[in-house]
């Protein structure tokens, strides 16, 4: 028995080994996510057309979630890029296979990284400038609508706001915490809150649609405690502080397989990362001519040209500076 | 290595085909494909006026059709556009877009949510109080209280001794893996929602039963409210009560969960047999004498059939439900699903189907009961 699976995996290497000699020469398939969100959705575009246009890859984009990614990634070794990954929602099931050797992290496709925190809309501080902080509004939490939207179960800034809410006292301090039940209504909380000018308060990040959509201006929770939070991220703690959320690693993501398979790719996708505020100004863009995320990406490859063509070798450049005079 | 170029017809055939059509439907390079209509009736003039000052998003089609030294993506015959809103936009710029149709869409209804929700708001409010008081009365009871109120409901219901200690094993399964909270608020929500698809459902059955212009109204309604996808109506929704309202799961699982008790209450009545009605008939009876002491309880059969198929449906919105905020099971389903912790998914999904078990084998007996009575 242990003789036929060594034949198995001395035969399935060999296959490897010869189709990496064919790859080496040219780019294969390539399957890449796209998440569904809209960051997300534009640097898929930008990245697939580099690879399509410039190495002569051919791209499979794969919708998907970050949970159902890692998921994918972990018990079927697929997609071959997982881009936008954010660490902070993936629980331990990433870190798991990062420490197995099945992927390694590339790049920080958002740089310096996602940006959480507590915000309230800008109409908001314009009418009560006495709001520059968590602790001003938890002084007036009338002033806010008395109520912090909160992040839904299962999501790791659940976690965090519970215990940054015990470590406030913010319940105390006549704050109610509502709870909510998905992504979709915490966003359109925001937007109707909006229209009708109402007070909001609770969480959010970015880059997103939504904030690249509505102004919202960022709280400060406290100073910046790398431990503290590191601490608070943790269930059912006794010993809850009080500090703002550091910027948020979101990465790119390959298999090792993949990283073997097309080296030229994975040296490109490591090179992939967009400033927060260039990809602010994008989403507002594209938010403002209701323009798609391949529209978006358009516009990136027209407008930043000095941004990109560091990101390519020379060969690709080349072909690349064709397409875009 | 060649770039890979825009899909074209390599046969010959295609290509004869293509150069003759080739004058008439893509022109030039610097046109689109439906250039000609306009030009042919005279708008062009108007398309171009639109057109000054008016700076297109670019796609990745265009984009790589400029490279080559055209603005505009030449087609060929084989994926001639079907005239669209984006494909007549191309060649006339005053032509809307597709995508200005959604946004004229979404304007008109953040226009007139203000008066939305002026009606709305204040009719749906029960709905909020109905479920808050039920969930806190469900949680504030103890379990020892609970349990045996329940049993005596099943017993009342089922007359059947086996079916009540079924029901107790269950709850006490799921009390045991402390699951007996979360069971316990989805048990209320379901409870109020159950109530009121009957209370509506009913009469709104009755009614399609005696009209055949009302049936013929409700029936595509009724088959919106089966297939539309909940969001695309609680979104718009929280745009017009708080996101803090019950009310907001509560909609979405009685419209979800109406139609069954609907349908087959109208169902049940127009299957009452003429030659009854002809007796009823015969004996003088007014139309409220016939209906409720002839129609109605001839129809109870499928009536409750309806309702077992509606506290069915209400289950399957649970998780649904805690999209928006619901308490209860559906959360565990939630937390378990984003944390891939598939364990806690699955005993929680196991609850909820202990609760439905429990739900439909007790309506079921109910049902038999009634079907019983009606033998003799």
């Amino acid at each position: 028995m242990r003789k036929f699976t060594l034949a198995i995996i001395g035969a399935a290497s060999g296959i490897a080994m010869m189709s990496s000699v064919a790859n080496a020469a040219s780019c294969g398939k390539v399957s890449i996510t796209e998440m569904n969100w809209a960051s997300s959705q534009i640097i898929t575009e930008v990245a697939k057309f580099l690879m399509e246009q410039g190495y002569g890859c051919k791209v499979e984009k794969v919708p998907s979630a970050t949970t159902t990614a890692v998921a994918s990634l972990a018990e079927n070794g697929e997609p071959d890029i997982v881009t936008e990954l954010w660490l902070n929602s993936t629980g331990d099931a990433y870190s798991k296979m990062e420490k197995a050797g099945k992927v390694e992290r590339l790049a920080d496709v958002l740089a310096p990284g996602g940006v959480e925190g507590w915000w309230v809309p800008e109409y908001l501080v314009k009418k009560h400038p006495q709001l520059k902080s968590v602790k001003d509004v938890l002084a007036n939490p009338k002033l806010v609508g008395g109520r912090f939207n909160n992040c839904p179960d299962g999501w790791g800034c659940r976690i965090v706001n519970d215990n940054l809410a015990k470590a406030l006292k913010m319940k105390a301090a006549g704050m109610e915490i509502f709870n909510h039940g998905s992504g979709e209504t915490l966003a359109t909380s925001i937007a109707a809150a909006y229209e009708d000018k109402k007070p909001w308060f609770g969480y959010y990040w970015g880059p997103t649609a939504v904030l690249g959509k509505y102004k919202m201006v960022k709280l400060s929770i406290g100073d910046i405690d790398k431990k503290v939070h590191a601490n608070n991220s943790n269930k059912d703690i006794a010993n809850p502080g009080v500090s703002d959320f550091p910027p948020a690693p979101v990465l790119t993501v390959v298999t090792a397989a993949f990283k073997k398979r097309e080296s030229a790719i994975a040296e490109l996708m490591s090179k992939v990362s967009f400033n927060v505020d260039t990809m602010n100004g994008l989403l507002a863009w594209k938010k403002e001519q209701k323009a798609s995320a391949e529209e978006a990406a358009v516009r990136f490859l027209n407008q930043e040209k000095g941004t990109w063509s560091k990101w390519v070798n020379a060969d690709a450049r080349k072909k690349l500076s064709a397409i875009l005079k | 290595m060649a770039l890979p170029q825009p899909q074209k017809n390599n046969c010959a055939l295609s290509e004869a085909l293509k150069d003759d059509l080739a004058a008439v439907m893509v022109g030039s390079g610097e046109m689109a494909t439906y250039d000609f209509v306009f030009n042919a009736i005279g708008l062009r003039d108007w398309c171009d006026a639109a057109k000054a000052g008016n700076e297109r998003p670019m796609s990745m089609a265009e984009l790589l059709a400029k490279s080559k030294g055209q603005s505009g993506v030449e087609t060929s015959w084989w994926e001639f556009p079907f005239p669209s809103l984006d494909a007549l936009n191309k060649a006339c710029a005053a032509f809307p877009q597709s995508r200005d149709v959604t946004v004229g869409v979404e304007k008109s209804f953040l226009a007139i949510k203000d008066s939305l929700r002026f009606v709305f708001d204040p009719m749906t409010q029960p709905l909020s109080w109905a479920l808050e008081w039920a969930l806190t009365l469900f949680q504030a009871t103890p379990w020892w209280i609970m349990i045996p109120i329940l049993m005596a409901i099943v017993y009342f219901a089922s007359k059947s001794v086996r079916l009540v200690f079924f029901v107790a094993a269950c709850i006490a399964f799921l009390a045991f893996i402390d699951h007996y909270d979360h069971a316990i608020q989805t048990l209320a929500i379901i409870f109020v929602c159950a109530f009121l698809c009957v209370v509506l459902g009913v009469p709104i059955g009755i009614a399609m039963s005696r009209s055949d212009s009302m049936q013929r109204l409700t029936i595509p309604i009724l088959d919106m409210l089966q297939t539309l996808p909940p969001f695309v109506y609680l979104i718009p929704l929280i745009f017009l009560f708080s996101v803090t309202e019950p009310k907001l799961y509560g909609i979405a699982i009685i419209l979800y969960a109406i139609v069954p008790v609907i349908r087959l209450t109208d169902l049940g009545i127009r299957l009452v047999d003429k030659d009854v009605i002809e007796a009823a008939d015969s004996f003088g009876m007014t139309n409220t004498q016939k209906l409720f002491g002839v129609q109605v309880p001839l129809a109870l059969p499928n009536i409750m059939a309806g309702i077992n198929q509606t506290i069915m449906m209400s289950l399957a919105m649970v998780v649904i439900a805690s999209l928006v905020s619901a308490p209860g099971l559906g959360v565990l389903v939630l937390r378990g699903i984003r944390n891939l912790e598939l364990g806690v998914g699955l005993i929680s999904g196991l609850g909820i189907v202990l609760l439905a078990i429990i739900l439909d084998r007790v309506t079921k007996a109910a049902l038999d009961r009634v079907n019983a009575a009606q033998k003799y």
